[in-house]
């Protein structure tokens, strides 16, 4: 951490139009400054995340990966969002089986017009994956 | 296919974009980029000359997709779209890059607002890239609606949709319309006796040519969908069979006396609150006037919408008809319904005395009396006796015992209280979650009637917009089945919210039906064979995109 290049983490926000996009914007209309490190993808659900993204995002040299899917019993696909989760744990358990900290990959959600709470949410995903240092996958690391 | 030629439109919106985002590197940078033929940086790209421009040099060069970097496609993505398509390219064909509110906006360091503008940009170029064409078609729907539940808001829906001249029937499985509203002793804070209400909407139902109602009837079966649904209608030994294309459930709820929650048991001067209004609506069933009443309400449900102005009703109707002593227990009064902080008042004026409580009443009978002992909380807690000749309690409302069938047969979702779950409970609070099929009133939120009229308008206009027209654009094989792939293993049909799969046994695959999908590409995500694919959102777009980390 003190190697005097100041650690930029890199985290893929999957993030659902129903909630988080709109969010996003909805934070872009405040004027709410977040981390701009933060790559995020749109989709249409968070159930359209499969594990297989996830992984593939830390093989690019992602250093955590984050899918942003509306409250529980919010989703507009009834069950994308618990979907997404189960997927989340499906990859957690296989990057431990790599030896890379679960916590790299979490799932969090937030309602589409809660602007403040989407760049809370990047700050404390930065902090995390700051405190967590570079992913042991990083090709250039 | 033809070479694939990306024409990357930039906005600088009126320079909210460019006074963050170094366009001009982002332009230079695009240009190197593989397949990229044009990269044009625009004033406004939402103003009329500037989308003339696009599709000028659409055509001009060639282009066959087109990126455009500005605003957040949730305000123009729809007119871009046809923007595109005027240009004479596939409407899919298009992909948005959110550089206003998700980059400019929020970052105002110029250097790290460029880098993350350009990524977005990439990554826009990577997908749209591997876009497939996705045609859209119109397909004709039935003008028909079918309206379960002929309560007073079946009945509304009913009007509503006989107004904006569609053809509805209306199925009540009682023997007479009118449902609940016919044991309310009074409608307060509305300003009509339920009677001339029933009155008013049973002449408008049956003079009505656009509605059918049938009435001792009942679902059967139902197949199809949204557009085009069957369904078989049994009334008495009769069996109908008629095609609509959206239904509306308005089946209402029911009510349950818990005994569990209050301790005691009902009895000839304890009774529930659709007992009292049975009582008040034939008079001839009171043999002795009571004295004193007391309610209790708040027991069951925090705060319902239902019983809460019920209860407040009754009493009215209690004071005014034979001038009682009335007490009301509750736990906390609250009221967020238009007119019921009025009609509280009233019921306050009138000399109705609350009580609240925080520890439930004792209740005690005796000589025929009920003793209500109960810590008075604005009465430095003292405790009060109450003396009631009569004691109503509230019941619980709780969903229709029918419910569970129509759940099966129409292959909806229950919520978790097992009333019928809407699709979202935000955005879409009238819709179910397969297309096509709505619900007004009761048997999906805890409405007062006021709002569950609104409820029954917003239904019916939702129905109205879907298949008024007699057609629906439908977009055809958005998501598609390779056969060679489908193992059958049912994954995509257990797993797709919406009821939009089914399955070709001769053809030995799943395949989606494009009027019922609702985009959401769950299917694609947990097929094991990754035999679907989502043409908007395919793997490999989503795998492009993360080329950028």
């Amino acid at each position: 951490m003190t190697t005097g290049v100041e650690f930029l983490p890199c985290i893929v926000a999957f993030c659902c139009v129903h909630s988080a996009y709109q969010a996003a914007d909805a934070a872009g209309r405040m004027r709410i400054p977040y981390p701009e490190n933060i790559i995020m993808v749109h989709i249409p659900c968070a159930g359209r995340v499969d594990t297989l993204h996830i992984l593939r995002a830390f093989e690019n040299g992602a250093d955590g990966v984050v899918i942003l899917a509306c409250h529980e019993g919010a989703c507009h696909h009834i069950l994308g969002n618990i979907r997404a989760k189960e997927r989340v744990e499906r990859a957690n358990a296989l990057l431990r089986e790599i030896g890379v900290d679960g916590r790299r990959v979490e799932m969090r959600t937030c309602a589409p017009n809660d602007g403040s709470r989407f760049a809370r949410v990047c700050h404390e995903l930065e902090e995390k994956i700051k405190e967590l240092g570079p992913s042991p996958l990083r090709k250039h690391a | 296919m033809d070479e694939v030629k990306i024409g990357v439109f930039i906005c600088n919106c009126g320079d909210t974009i460019s006074k963050s985002v170094d366009l001009l590197d982002i332009r230079a940078r695009l240009e190197k980029l593989a397949d990229v033929a044009l990269v044009s940086i625009g004033h406004d790209l939402c103003s009329p000359q500037a989308q003339q421009a696009i599709r000028k040099d659409i055509i001009d060069n060639g282009i066959n997709r087109v990126v455009i970097a500005a605003c957040s496609p949730q305000l123009y993505g729809d007119a871009l779209a046809n923007l595109v398509e005027k240009a004479g390219l596939n409407r899919h064909l298009l992909s948005v890059a959110n550089i206003r509110e998700q980059c400019s906006w929020v970052h105002p360091d110029k250097d790290k607002a460029t880098k993350k503008a350009m990524v977005q940009i990439r990554m826009a170029v990577d997908k749209v890239r591997l876009q497939d064409v996705v045609e859209q078609a119109e397909v004709e729907v039935y003008k028909d609606v079918l309206v379960i539940g002929g309560g007073i808001v079946g009945m509304e829906v009913a009007i509503e949709l006989s107004n904006l001249n569609l053809r509805t029937t209306l199925i009540e499985k009682e023997a007479n319309l009118g449902g609940r509203l016919k044991q309310f002793a009074a409608l307060y804070p509305l300003q009509v006796t339920p009677e001339e209400m029933l009155t008013s909407r049973l002449k408008q139902v049956t003079g009505s040519e656009n509605i059918d109602a049938l009435t001792s009837a009942g679902l059967k079966d139902l197949s199809g969908e949204v557009g085009n649904f069957t369904a078989k209608i049994r009334k008495g030994n009769e069996e109908i069979s008629r095609n609509f294309g959206a239904i509306i459930l308005a089946t209402g709820y029911e009510t349950l006396f818990l005994d569990k929650v209050y301790g005691f048991e009902l009895g000839d001067n304890i009774i529930t609150q659709s007992q009292l209004e049975g009582m008040l609506k034939s008079p001839g069933e009171i043999k002795k006037i009571p004295q004193s009443v007391g309610f209790v309400f708040d027991i069951c449900d925090e705060h319902s919408r239902i019983s809460t102005p019920s209860t407040l009703r009754n009493a009215l109707v209690i004071k005014e008809r034979f001038g009682s002593e009335v007490y009301v227990l509750c736990r906390n009064l609250q009221v967020d319904g238009a007119g019921l902080e009025k009609l509280y008042q009233d019921v306050r004026n009138k000399g109705v005395i609350f009580f609240k409580f925080e520890r439930f009443p004792k209740v005690l009978r005796e000589n025929g009396k009920i003793n209500i002992q109960v810590e008075d909380l604005s009465m430095a807690r003292e405790q009060v006796m109450l003396s009631c000749d009569l004691l109503v309690v509230e019941e619980k409302v709780v969903p229709h015992q029918d419910f569970a069938t129509l759940e099966s047969m129409l292959n909806i979702g229950l919520g978790p209280r097992d009333f019928y779950q809407e699709d979202n409970v935000h955005l879409y609070p009238t819709s179910s979650t397969k297309s096509g099929i709505f619900f007004a009133g009761n048997c999906h939120q805890d409405l007062d009637l006021g709002r569950a009229l609104t409820d029954a308008s917003n239904a019916a206009s939702e129905a109205y917009q879907l298949i008024s027209s007699g057609k629906m654009r439908v977009e055809v094989e958005r998501v598609v089945v390779d056969p060679d792939k489908c193992a059958l293993c049912l994954t995509c049909l257990r797993f797709c919210p919406h009821d939009a799969i089914r399955i070709d046994y001769e053809k030995k695959t799943a395949h989606i039906l494009d009027l019922a999908c609702q985009g959401c590409g769950i299917c694609a995500a947990v097929c094991p064979a990754k035999a679907i694919k989502f043409k908007d959102w395919s793997d490999d777009q989503i795998l492009a995109e993360l080329e950028v980390v």
